[in-house]
């Protein structure tokens, strides 16, 4: 079997140093930048930051979330550094929250930038730097809100569900971190630092998929619609030992129907030969009621004895678009993900954890958690030496 | 500020299509960036031919979806397939900083322009690909439509009712936020590393990977022995924390109260109503045990407010709030993005002023900004191919009626 090798060339951002004094709204970005081998400070108060005390927690007691977010970094306490100096000494600074607070703080962009003209200061905040919203108090829900994605999100009968985890940050860290980069480049150009102002509320606003341009376009808005397209052969399927996901038809057209039809034949569902008729090609039935409880009723009886992973499997061999909806403990059991060495082992504390690893490979540099180094894979934020949880 | 785009002077030859890929190379190019799109006349990019069409009729050219993805880019039409097209593929990838694709594995290849082509005449390349499951494994052929990344990467199955089946998130997230962006980043940092040793990079992004980090804590908890599933709007220490009806029809206002000092607040702006007193929901851990009970009574006071007062006079005074936006709120009522002049009307040549989405973050020095409206298919063949590959007029006019260019 081809598993990948991690090669041993320096992370592509080494030599880069990145000052993180964010929340749990910015962390993912520093996350980032660390596995592409920039060192990451984060500094945090004597105790440490709130994000320590989040549920769940290892069996150490150590934040389950906080371990995700920090892997790679090194921590020091407030009172053992001179800040100022340590901000000299870097290229990037991440904070994540609103101007007011920064400002409390002397950390506002204008004045970190004016003290310390070649700092790319990259504010990440709920609201952006500007406007009347940006000192308002936020959290992922009021941000999934304020950004349009819960108004998409959820069965229309029930309230607007948003997605697990903390998506906000994610949204806004990926933005974070792609905006930070474009200013290294700058920076390595130039000379000049700058601010960076991201708006976590505009980073949800910009993955509404095409809901806006629905509207401006077409003057529709679109509303929570559950999880998905209603079609006969397409959305979750319960089986044996939870859901797939089929997609048999798209935009009323049938997609590999012939390979749907032969399977639920081949599986003991000899009612199926009746998919064959010529009205299952056609829209209108396909949308109907009638036909996607008919469907229902033979592949549910078909998937009943049969697990996600067998139908998975089975399936896209035969050209069928199938798949599993998976769980945590089916993901870290997937034939796919540790074909690909994708899993790190991280130790935190004395427990043994599995880390899911980088977004990306790189052929020729090393990229994921303390940049391949065994022994900053961990890093000292998650020691115990100088901050207890 | 100057004009100066911070991307100025990096070429990037854009094999990407439908939904992941043109998210990664848009941000680029915004950024200044020369974008190439590399379009087939014959099997054009599906998401073109995907609504909302301008006024509801489909074309190439009217699709808001394909127009908001591709900003600030070039489209030149090449056949692929015929010998010459290759050829000036090759030339534009000589001649650029940057391939991307996202194609299933192989392809790339199989068209003559793999990896292994390309660096023998770029070796410093930066080459991302962006499979669905990865380059190898036993998974490594299979596909999917619609929801299959969510669902298989782990984020559907946790986004949800948890009394109902998983739900997600009413959008291909996958699509727009961790697969197109984390490419972009790794595409961003490898230029860095080009700029400092020479050395180029092939890139895989395999959008299975990428997008179980978004549920990484889940699988960090489950390898430590948590059962993770599926929460609706809990938190796991906050209460109230949802999602909460209001007055008007499909009116709704997202609160979260993490503790006493937020407590107190939201109990003042409701005018202390008698069942705030209540024993049960005495301090933060009581009320986290009450939530379902807290969440009906609350329930009950916001039904009877406009959601927008609502959020406004909780967060004035210092409780998280939002009123849930939807797109209509979102264009035309909301201050905050109004203020921030968030959304960019731009003029296309066939879709007339349309509306596109901002750039979420604003760089004070070198910002970027969405340059163009979306190419028409094969609006810059021509130019391309003469002012930049070289290729002579008749030359051209050769390839053009033969259908290989243009």
């Amino acid at each position: 079997m081809n598993v990948p090798e991690i090669p041993t060339n320096p992370g592509p951002l080494d030599g880069v140093r990145v000052i993180d004094l964010t929340t749990w709204l910015g962390a993912y970005t520093g996350r980032l930048l660390a596995d592409l081998g920039a060192e990451v400070i984060r500094v945090e108060p004597d105790g440490g930051v709130p994000e320590r005390r989040r549920p769940p927690f290892t069996a150490d007691g150590m934040s389950l979330s906080f371990v995700f977010t920090e892997v790679g970094k090194t921590s020091v306490s407030e009172s053992e550094v001179d800040l100022e100096e340590l901000l000299g000494t870097g290229q990037i600074l991440l904070t994540s929250k609103g101007p007011a607070a920064l400002r409390a703080k002397g950390l506002h962009p204008d004045d970190v930038t004016r003290r310390h003209p070649s700092l790319v200061h990259v504010s990440i905040s709920p609201y952006g730097l500007t406007g009347p919203h940006a000192d308002r108090p936020a959290s992922d829900l009021t941000l999934l809100a304020a950004g349009g994605l819960l108004s998409l999100a959820g069965d229309p009968d029930r309230e607007p569900v948003r997605p697990w985890g903390s998506q906000s940050a994610v949204v806004g860290g990926v933005h974070a971190a792609a905006a930070t980069l474009i200013a290294l480049l700058a920076l390595e150009t130039s000379g000049c630092g700058q601010t960076v102002d991201v708006s976590v509320q505009e980073a949800v606003a910009h993955s509404l998929e095409n809901a806006v341009q629905y509207l401006d376009l077409e003057g529709l808005v679109r509303k929570r619609a559950g999880a998905g397209p209603m079609e006969a052969g397409t959305g979750l399927f319960r089986c044996a030992d939870g859901w797939v996901y089929l997609v048999g038809g798209l935009g009323g057209r049938p997609l590999a129907w012939s390979a749907i039809v032969n399977w639920l034949e081949e599986g003991g569902i000899g009612e199926a030969a009746k998919l064959r008729e010529d009205r299952w090609r056609q829209a209108e039935w396909r949308r109907s009621a009638e036909a996607r409880a008919d469907f229902r009723a033979m592949f549910e009886r078909f998937a009943l004895n049969r697990t996600k992973e067998d139908l998975y499997e089975r399936g896209q061999r035969c050209g069928i678009s199938i798949a599993p909806v998976s769980t945590p403990d089916d993901l870290l059991n997937s034939p796919q993900l540790n074909a690909q060495s994708y899993f790190r082992r991280i130790t935190v504390g004395t427990v043994e954890l599995m880390l899911p690893g980088p977004p990306y490979r790189f052929s020729h540099a090393n990229v994921g958690p303390g940049a391949g180094l065994p022994e900053r894979a961990t890093s000292s934020v998650l020691r115990h030496e100088r901050i207890t949880a | 500020m100057t004009d100066a785009l911070p991307l100025e002077g990096v070429r990037i030859a854009d094999f990407t299509w439908v939904g992941a890929g043109p998210f990664l190379t848009k941000p680029l190019a915004d950024h200044g960036a020369d974008v190439i799109k590399v379009e087939s006349r014959t099997r054009t990019d599906p998401i073109r031919s995907m609504a909302p069409f301008r006024d509801g009729e489909p074309g190439p050219d009217r699709s808001g979806y394909f127009a908001n993805r591709n900003t600030s880019k070039r489209s030149v039409c090449i056949d692929l397939k015929h010998p010459e097209g290759r050829e000036i593929a090759l030339e534009l990838i000589a001649r650029s900083d940057v391939v991307a694709d996202n194609f299933t594995p192989g392809t790339m290849h199989r068209l003559g322009l793999g990896y292994d082509t390309v660096k023998k005449i770029r070796p410093d390349i930066i080459y991302i690909e962006m499979p669905m499951q990865g380059n190898a494994g036993p998974h490594r052929d299979f596909g999917g439509y619609g929801l299959a990344i969510a669902a298989a990467g782990g984020l559907l199955g946790l986004s949800g009712y948890p009394d109902r089946p998983p739900v997600g998130t009413g959008t291909n997230y996958p699509d727009h936020v961790p697969n197109p962006l984390h490419a972009a980043i790794a595409v961003l940092a490898a230029l860095r590393n080009r700029r400092r040793t020479g050395r180029g990079e092939y890139i895989e992004l395999a959008q299975l990977e990428s997008t179980v980090n978004v549920v990484g804590p889940a699988l960090l908890a489950a390898s430590a022995g948590h059962r993770v599933e599926r929460a609706g709007n809990d938190d796991p220490v906050a209460a109230p924390h949802g999602v909460y009806p209001c007055r008007d029809e499909d009116s709704w206002c997202a609160i979260g109260v993490f503790d006493d000092r937020q407590w107190q607040a939201l109990t003042r702006v409701l005018g202390a109503p008698a069942w705030t007193a209540r024993p049960d929901f005495t301090d933060a851990a009581a009320r986290h045990r009450a939530r379902r009970e807290l969440d009906k009574v609350l329930s009950a006071e916001t039904s009877a407010w406009d959601a927008t007062k609502l959020a406004d006079a909780l967060a004035d005074a210092g409780v998280p709030a939002s009123p849930v936006r939807n797109t209509d709120d979102l264009l035309h009522r909301d201050p905050q993005l109004r203020a921030r002049e968030h959304w960019v009307q731009l003029d296309h040549p066939v879709m007339g002023p349309s509306v596109y989405d901002g750039i979420p973050y604003r760089l004070s020095r070198t910002p970027g900004r969405l340059r163009a409206p979306a190419p028409l298919l094969g609006a810059d063949s021509r130019s391309v191919c003469l002012d930049l590959l070289g290729i002579d007029e008749k030359t051209y006019a050769r390839l053009a009626r033969e259908g290989v260019v243009g």
